[in-house]
């Protein structure tokens, strides 16, 4: 009994967890072991086939959990990574979102780039002022600049159209397809978001990454272990800025338009949440939170739908406060985000019939 | 004779009416192993931050492989190849002792903050840090959290990432203190092998009057912010003001 328990311990350890690292390139890699690699490939895959097995309005969901993720990882950068906090992560999308509105049709990865590209421009200068001040003064540092850049989104009638703001043109197309078709705008997205999720992973187990974490732990040492802080600080604002801008540029393109309250400190605020629900230190954090942040309400409000039409109304205020409760009981049960709840599981399943 | 690689002339510093550095001077050769003790609050720690720039000194000059140093940042002067690790552990202690030996390891191998990741500088830092973990005996924590560590080890972790960036001296703030006598003996292996296999010259400051003689090549002595003494180990009980100094005055 004991040898058949052993032999299958084994053999599902073989089978099922990471095997043993031969060299450090096995150890550096992203999936190191042929089921890492397997399902990697199946959840690209997978993810490449939902527009062909989702309804529309689940593919809009869909793509708006993209969009978050997106820009939750960008904020992932600059908080998890390098440890500077930011409230304004709302106007880097809303500037992205607003440059790429004059620049789409067969244009729009261009002006989706370019969006990307002028929120960095402006994330450097949000940048400037955490080179001197930390933690809370500079949150409200960037909570100003939310503020400054909710003001600007209204009044800047020319670029902005103000608070009515600008809608895409309902017969824009890009190469032929529409762009008002909610399947090419998620594929649109995935050209840009998957580049950009293997990018920041790889950024992370780098030295950028070294850097920033080191500058996050303890700058007096960083500086001392030849950490340039001004650059390391500024790339990582800069970076963040261009993951917000790029999200904003496909957040544009899905919804048809652009307005301000789109990108108001609420929004800035659910993309802390992101990374704080998502767990600190990975970019599966950042997906697994816009995920959760995303789908819940839906959920709950679907679960409201359940009761019969006359109860919406009533249920979505208590839908707001179930969503709280959530975040709430999720900060205290599993402090380490849905990446440590996801490793237990995994754990858990790896070990799946003998556990010892 | 060997060739002077660190020199200072004439340091001053005062924090408003307490005076840390009274004039002090004093040269390190290629390979020594230098020494500074004295008492608490002798201004030993405020030497080291002046040396490595964390504070501008009021007077006097610092001179590192016969460059003056005044102006430059710490990490400038870190990447010049002046070293140094902290009396309080100043680790980074959400990263891997892996990471944390890369980092100091990236400073040998060149380059920074670089948004292109490349692979064949990755191996490199990769194989250069794994060769000081193996040094110091730390491979088996490579995959810790180094702010889970023991103190003790933590306190090797430190020495490991200064000592990845090969830095041509190396000044260490109080690396025995806390540690036990075991820890004591192996670090003091650790930093005399890393002199010998690499040309580290090393400058320590330590409160083990012992350990200190026994292990350095050129001892400084300080209290109240002034040399006492400067020499060879050997005369450091003969001078009357060091024993003045530690001991307190005889009737």
């Amino acid at each position: 009994m004991y040898r058949l328990s052993q032999t299958l311990t084994d053999a599902f350890s073989r089978r099922f967890s990471r095997t043993v690292r031969e060299d450090y390139r096995q150890d550096e890699a992203y999936a190191s072991t042929p089921q890492g690699r397997f399902w990697l490939a199946v959840a690209i895959v997978g993810v490449l086939a939902l527009p062909l097995l989702l309804p529309p309005y689940p593919l809009f969901v869909t793509t708006q959990i993209l969009i978050a993720a997106l820009a939750g990882l960008g904020l992932h950068l600059l908080v998890g990574g390098a440890g500077q906090i930011s409230l304004g992560q709302a106007a880097f999308v809303g500037v992205g979102a607003y440059v790429s509105s004059h620049l789409t049709g067969d244009l729009a990865p261009l002006g989706i780039l370019a969006g990307g590209l002028v929120a960095a421009l402006i994330g450097i200068v949000l940048g400037i002022p955490s080179l001197r001040i930390k933690g809370v003064y500079l949150a409200i540092a960037t909570l100003a600049f939310q503020l400054l850049a909710d003001y600007v989104f209204k009044r800047w009638t020319g670029f902005t159209g103000g608070v009515a703001g600008r809608t895409l043109p309902a017969e824009a197309t890009f190469l032929g397809l529409p762009l008002a078709d909610d399947r090419v705008v998620f594929y649109l997205g995935l050209a840009f978001a998957i580049p950009m999720f293997f990018y920041a992973k790889r950024l992370l187990s780098t030295r950028a990454g070294r850097a920033w974490f080191a500058v996050r732990d303890n700058d007096l040492s960083a500086q001392l272990s030849g950490v340039d802080l001004v650059r390391s600080k500024l790339t990582a604002f800069a970076l963040s800025a261009f993951y917000g801008g790029i999200a904003g540029g496909i957040l544009m393109h899905l919804i048809g338009a652009v307005t301000p309250e789109n990108f108001v400190l609420a929004f800035s605020i659910q993309y802390l949440a992101i990374v704080i629900v998502g767990g600190a230190g990975t970019v599966l954090g950042a997906v697994l939170g816009a995920l959760f942040i995303v789908l819940i309400p839906e959920i709950l409000s679907v679960m409201a739908g359940a009761f019969g039409p006359q109860y919406v109304a009533q249920l979505s205020a208590w839908r707001s406060v179930a969503f709280g409760v959530l975040i709430l009981l999720f900060l205290i049960l599993e402090p380490r985000g849905l990446v440590g709840l996801w490793g237990r599981i995994r754990d858990y399943f790896r070990t799946w019939p003998l556990p010892y | 004779m060997s060739k002077t690689l660190l020199e200072a002339h004439d340091l001053h510093l005062s924090f408003r009416g307490v005076k840390a550095l009274v004039g002090v001077s004093f040269s390190v050769s290629e390979g020594d192993l230098f020494a500074v003790i004295g008492p608490n609050g002798a201004g030993k720690t405020s030497l080291l931050n002046v040396l490595s720039g964390l504070y501008r000194p009021q007077q006097g000059r610092v001179v590192f492989l016969g460059e003056d140093l005044a102006g430059q940042s710490p990490q400038q002067r870190v990447r010049k190849g002046l070293g140094r690790t902290f009396q309080n552990l100043e680790l980074f202690r959400g990263m891997t002792v892996l990471d944390n030996v890369k980092l100091g390891a990236e400073l040998a191998v060149g380059g920074y903050t670089d948004l292109v990741p490349k692979a064949q500088i990755e191996w490199k830092i990769r194989h250069h840090a794994e060769e000081v973990l193996d040094y110091l005996h730390l491979s088996p924590y490579r995959h810790v959290p180094a702010g889970a560590l023991p103190y003790g080890l933590q306190k090797r972790v430190e020495v490991a990432r200064a000592l990845a960036g090969r830095p041509k001296l190396l000044l260490l703030d109080e690396p025995m203190a806390g540690l036990s006598l075991e820890e004591k003996q192996d670090l003091a292996r650790f930093l005399l092998d890393a002199r010998r296999e690499w040309g580290v010259t090393l400058v320590l400051v330590e409160h083990d009057l012992r350990a200190v003689l026994e292990l350095s090549t050129g001892v400084l002595v300080m209290s109240y912010g002034e040399v006492l003494y400067q020499g060879a180990p050997a005369g450091v009980r003969e001078n009357p003001r060091v024993a003045e100094a530690y001991l307190g005055r005889s009737a």
